[in-house]
């Protein structure tokens, strides 16, 4: 299902402001039509900024990036209209239902009706919450709360997915159901770019892999084949380990 | 368009699932007209009808003098006059440490022999004028010359207010005027008796011969007192109006907080779509709020025998007027909660900005007491615009065509509030930094 690049990204800087050192300092790299993409780093090395500059969240101080052919910063617009976000904290209503929070958020991407109800009903299906549609997500526990937050960018079938950190803080269970409803998602064609401190998961997932630290790529591929060429660290997270260091981050 | 309903039934939703919220937004704004306005009107006009304030009165003068000013301010029914205290006469030391303590307001003294020096003074200007008529030459009664004065002394509570004070005053001036004036009549009578024995004085109250008639123009029964409810409910009414920006820039932070205003910036969806929905949610509100005091008014304040809120007629210029209220309020709330960054800041800022507009506005004190820099302010309020259109429909039955000139005003407020958040939410936005 891979193609070509979806996502082109030149030179991203990001400087925010007060901030006297880059969040990320030169950032180029192409995502294909049909990958599972991941970003990898420790806290602090870009990721979430990388991320949140292509959903249109921050403008970058300096670089380009496009999305489907489109400038990221020309065509908000039009490229909302294709990406979903499902962000690293939980970003929804605490004081409405599941059923009611994802009906919002349908409806914004231009979702309605009966087929809006049959995307909800196909989500809680997949993910096991059919008896949780009339809790109030203040009342849910966190792994329905990060089911509902990725369902939630999941609705309008977007091209193109974006995933901060989707399983911090669940269950293997809740793992486990969302990795192989995106590996699905996958295999119908959307492009999942995904963070994570998981080097497991990121292992087993994705088809391709960005380490990232300190703003910077340091390394890209796909993960077996970083594997491969480093036969001394065994898996994917001692090469990790070995290019970032093992200094505590901030 | 079906985005916007779409936000609308989520804002809804939201407020209505916090019921305790709800209520609090309904039920505070009428707790707090209701008791303002019983303030302010048991403050004032309620002097009429229940006299309470206290005056010590320390009459050592014990003539007519003394006892008229006693009666006159009895009868004005707006003090209560106390001449002894436990039993005991009250003396000028008692009643200055009395008036030290704060225990009365207003301590009077009238020395002994003040009425003894008006009737001397008064005698010799009677004779003066009458030996005038007999001997028009060589009058030896014009050369006498009375220089006593009498000098009433006035103890006020330090924390009494200037206007009181002043109206205090004035009272007393009006009296002494009127026992001098009487005793002036009195002497001449006398007089006039002494040079005519056949003759009777007559029995009129000269007081009466001027009246005053308050006319309120502009009111369909002109003679109808404006009562201080309709000048109170509507002030207080947006005031309380105004607070809505605590709960709407709690919601606006609270979005922001929660990430769910970072999903919705991640959706096709325009900013303006989302907020305009709030506001439409929460004009709702406002005028659900102003109604509800406006009931307040109309039937609470009665029960505490304040006259009854009425409003005039013209009750879909009342209606543009409470929606056009709202608009402005509700787009200061938007510009406060964009610009805000912390509860806190949005809640300090709100609240003292409020109270300023409040202020400048003539709600407190009204614009023609201001000084004059002041005044000029005042006309920048929004809260003095949605007042003054107010009064005008409730006491003068102002028609749409009058009010508008405050209906722009206020949604040209709006306008500007609303561009500012916007403006502010591309360029300065956290998003953006």
């Amino acid at each position: 299902m891979q193609g070509k690049a979806i996502i082109e990204i030149k030179d991203l800087v990001k400087i925010y402001k007060g901030s006297d050192e880059a969040a990320i300092k030169g950032i180029s790299l192409d995502i294909n039509q049909g990958e599972i993409f991941g970003l990898l780093g420790p806290n602090g090395a870009g990721k979430t900024t990388t991320i949140s500059i292509l959903c249109g969240l921050f403008n970058p101080t300096k670089g380009s990036a496009r999305i489907d052919g489109m400038d990221i910063l020309s065509n908000h617009n039009a490229i909302k209209k294709i990406i979903g976000v499902v962000p690293q904290d939980v970003a929804l209503y605490p004081t409405l239902t599941s059923w009611e929070n994802l009906t919002f958020f349908g409806n914004m991407y231009g979702l309605r009706g009966a087929h809006l109800r049959e995307k909800i009903a196909e989500g809680f299906s997949v993910f096991g919450l059919e008896k949780h549609a009339d809790k109030k997500i203040a009342n849910c526990s966190g792994g329905i709360k990060r089911r509902v937050n990725l369902i939630a960018g999941l609705l309008h079938d977007p091209k193109i997915i974006f995933l901060d950190e989707p399983t911090v803080g669940i269950d293997v269970q809740s793992r486990v159901v969302i990795l192989e409803y995106l590996n699905e998602l996958n295999r119908k064609g959307t492009t999942v770019i995904y963070t994570s401190h998981y080097m497991e998961e990121a292992e087993k997932l994705c088809t391709r892999v960005a380490i990232i630290d300190r703003g910077k790529v340091i390394s890209m591929g796909n993960p077996r084949e970083l594997v491969a060429e480093h036969p001394e660290f065994k898996d994917l997270e001692n090469i990790f380990l070995h290019l970032t260091g093992k200094d505590l981050r901030d | 368009m079906f985005k916007f309903f779409s936000a609308c039934r989520k804002e809804s939703l939201i407020l209505i699932r916090d019921l305790a919220g709800l209520i609090m937004l309904f039920l505070m704004p009428m707790i707090m007209v209701t008791i303002l306005a019983l303030v302010q009107e048991q403050g004032w006009s309620s002097l009429s009808r229940d006299p309470s304030i206290p005056v010590l009165l320390v009459d050592e003068d014990q003539d007519t003098l003394g006892a008229k000013i006693q009666e006159g301010l009895k009868g004005s029914n707006v003090f209560k006059i106390y001449t002894s205290i436990d039993g005991k006469p009250v003396n000028r030391e008692t009643a200055k440490q009395k008036i030290a303590k704060g225990e009365y307001n207003i301590g009077v003294i009238i020395p002994k022999g003040s009425t003894g020096i008006i009737r001397h003074k008064v005698q010799v200007m009677v004779t003066q004028i009458v030996s005038g008529i007999m001997m028009p030459v060589d009058n030896p009664f014009l050369d006498i010359k009375v220089n006593d004065s009498i000098n009433i002394l006035i103890y006020f509570d330090p924390g009494i207010k200037g206007t009181f004070k002043y109206a205090f005053m004035s009272t007393m001036k009006e009296y002494s005027m009127f026992i001098e004036s009487s005793m002036i009549f009195s002497s001449f009578n006398t007089e006039l008796r002494k040079m005519f024995p056949q003759y009777r004085p007559p029995k009129m109250d000269y007081r009466e011969s001027v009246f005053f008639t308050e006319i309120f123009p502009g009111g369909k029964d002109e003679k109808a007192i404006p009562s201080t409810t309709q000048h109170n409910v509507p002030a207080w009414a947006l005031f309380a109006m105004f607070f809505i920006v605590i709960p709407m820039t709690g919601s606006m932070i609270k979005e922001r907080d929660e990430g769910s205003m970072i999903r919705i910036n991640t959706m096709p969806v325009p900013y303006l779509t989302i907020f305009m929905a709030k506001v439409s949610v929460y004009a709702v509100v406002c005028v659900i709020q102003f109604i509800l005091m406006m009931l307040a008014g109309r039937y609470v304040l009665p029960l505490a025998n304040i006259p009854s809120l009425t409003v005039g007629s013209n009750y879909m210029g009342i209606l543009l007027m409470m929606v056009v209220s709202s608009l402005a309020a509700l787009g200061f709330a938007i510009a406060v909660g964009t610009i805000a960054r912390t509860h806190q800041q949005a809640a300090a800022f709100g609240v003292v900005s409020v109270v300023v507009l409040t202020a400048l506005g003539g709600l407190w004190v009204p614009v023609y007491l201001m000084p004059e820099a002041m005044r000029s302010l005042a006309l920048w309020s929004p809260l003095n615009w949605a007042h003054v259109g107010f009064i005008d429909l409730f006491l003068r039955q102002a028609t749409i065509a009058d009010i508008l000139p405050q209906v722009f005003k206020l949604l040209c407020f709006f306008v500007i509030t609303i561009s500012i958040a916007l403006l502010y939410r591309r360029v300065k936005s956290p998003l953006n930094n």
